[in-house]
């Protein structure tokens, strides 16, 4: 099996990921119950065998697995298979963690590069489609153009009456994010998501210093267009 | 500025036009019951894959390789739609018990020969993983990964 040129190999943690990991890391304010438990703590108690603390931990972190997974235009499936490679590659490690407090970054770090590795194999898969971020939020192309402008996620075209009930649905920031630019609804979706900048900068594979600025950005433009 | 209640409503917005489906949440919270505690892990260290000449898409070979403290996995998985084959050595070379791991299968063994060599065929598509039982009582395991 070996003395093949290799091709395509899965990147493995850097050397370099240092500087994306402050060294004190900056918690996101959260409103959830400030007395919640945090992740650590339900890390070591799932590690005793409190499957309720797992089920926490697993309710705490999934959206934002789910959204890493969806920003790599993936389908509800793929989706699901990355949130799920992601549990079960804690679990298999969760008796020899050393650092518990880490396990949110660290789950963040596996889904995004589970994400690419499987987008990237969709792509030679069906390599007609050459982007990879499309408007999967919603699941209806922005064209009019219908199959041929939804990369991301396969859906029937809809009538004028769907589109209003649709609209309706997400309400008025909701119609104001599908109209911001496909990274900002990323950012912005994870903004909301993520418990620390730390987290943050992994699931959007940007250094960490670079995150206040666009994040500003990204809510001016939200803002903007939520006043309009 | 507080920017709490307005992260909230980005929160709801986004649950509201693309939640975590049930299943998936399900899936997640019964994840904990594949643990192997007394296993040794092998983590995946290298993936490359291999266009088969001529043919197109899907059909090519993707190389793994697992390493846990003192042995070796190499596995290839070959073959088009939903059965694929997984063919690998383990070394250092031993016999052992080779068990495949799906959650959603059933699940399928098979037996590395003297030269720590194994077959498993009709493999479904999906998360899996590989436990194998050595002479000494000894068992590694390999990380998940997904077909």
């Amino acid at each position: 099996m070996a003395g093949e040129p290799q091709k395509g190999v899965v990147p493995r943690p850097r050397a370099d990921e240092e500087r994306y990991a402050p060294r004190e890391d900056v918690h996101l304010p959260r409103g959830a119950d400030p007395s919640e438990v945090e992740s650590g703590e339900l890390v070591r108690r799932a590690r005793l065998g409190d499957g309720a603390a797992w089920g926490l931990l697993v309710d705490r972190h999934a959206p934002l697995l789910w959204a890493i997974a969806r920003s790599c235009g993936l389908d509800d499936a793929d989706c699901g298979d990355v949130v799920q490679t992601a549990w079960l590659r804690l679990v298999e490690r969760i008796d020899t963690i050393q650092d518990p407090q880490a396990v949110p970054h660290w789950l963040a770090v596996t889904a995004r590069r589970e994400a690419v590795a499987l987008a990237r194999r969709r792509g030679r898969e069906a390599p007609a489609d050459p982007l990879c971020f499309t408007d999967v939020i919603g699941g209806r192309p922005r064209s009019p153009m219908v199959g041929g402008g939804d990369l991301g996620v396969r859906r029937p075209a809809c009538s004028p009456e769907e589109a209003a009930l649709a609209r309706e649905q997400v309400g008025r920031v909701g119609e104001a994010l599908r109209a911001l630019p496909r990274r900002c609804q990323d950012l912005l979706r994870m903004l909301a998501l993520a418990t620390s900048y730390n987290e943050l900068a992994a699931a959007l594979d940007l250094p960490v210093g670079s995150i206040g600025s666009a994040r500003a950005r990204c809510l001016a433009h939200l803002r903007r267009r939520l006043a309009t | 500025m507080n920017e709490e209640p307005f992260l909230d409503e980005l929160r709801a917005a986004f649950q509201r036009m693309d939640p975590v489906p049930d299943d998936v949440l399900a899936a997640g919270r019964s994840a904990l019951s594949w643990r192997e505690p007394s296993a040794d892990l092998a983590e995946l260290t290298d993936e490359s894959e291999r266009e088969l000449a001529g043919v197109r898409g899907s059909s090519g070979l993707r190389l793994l390789t697992f390493r846990a403290p003192g042995h070796t996995v190499e596995v290839e998985i070959s073959g088009v739609g939903s059965e694929l084959a997984m063919t690998g050595r383990l070394a250092p070379a031993t016999v052992a018990d080779v068990r495949l791991r799906h959650p959603h299968a059933v699940e399928l063994s098979a037996r590395a020969d003297e030269r720590g060599r194994f077959v498993l065929t009709d493999v479904p598509k999906g998360l899996v993983s590989l436990v194998f039982c050595l002479p000494d009582a000894s068992c590694v395991v390999t990380s998940w990964i997904l077909l």
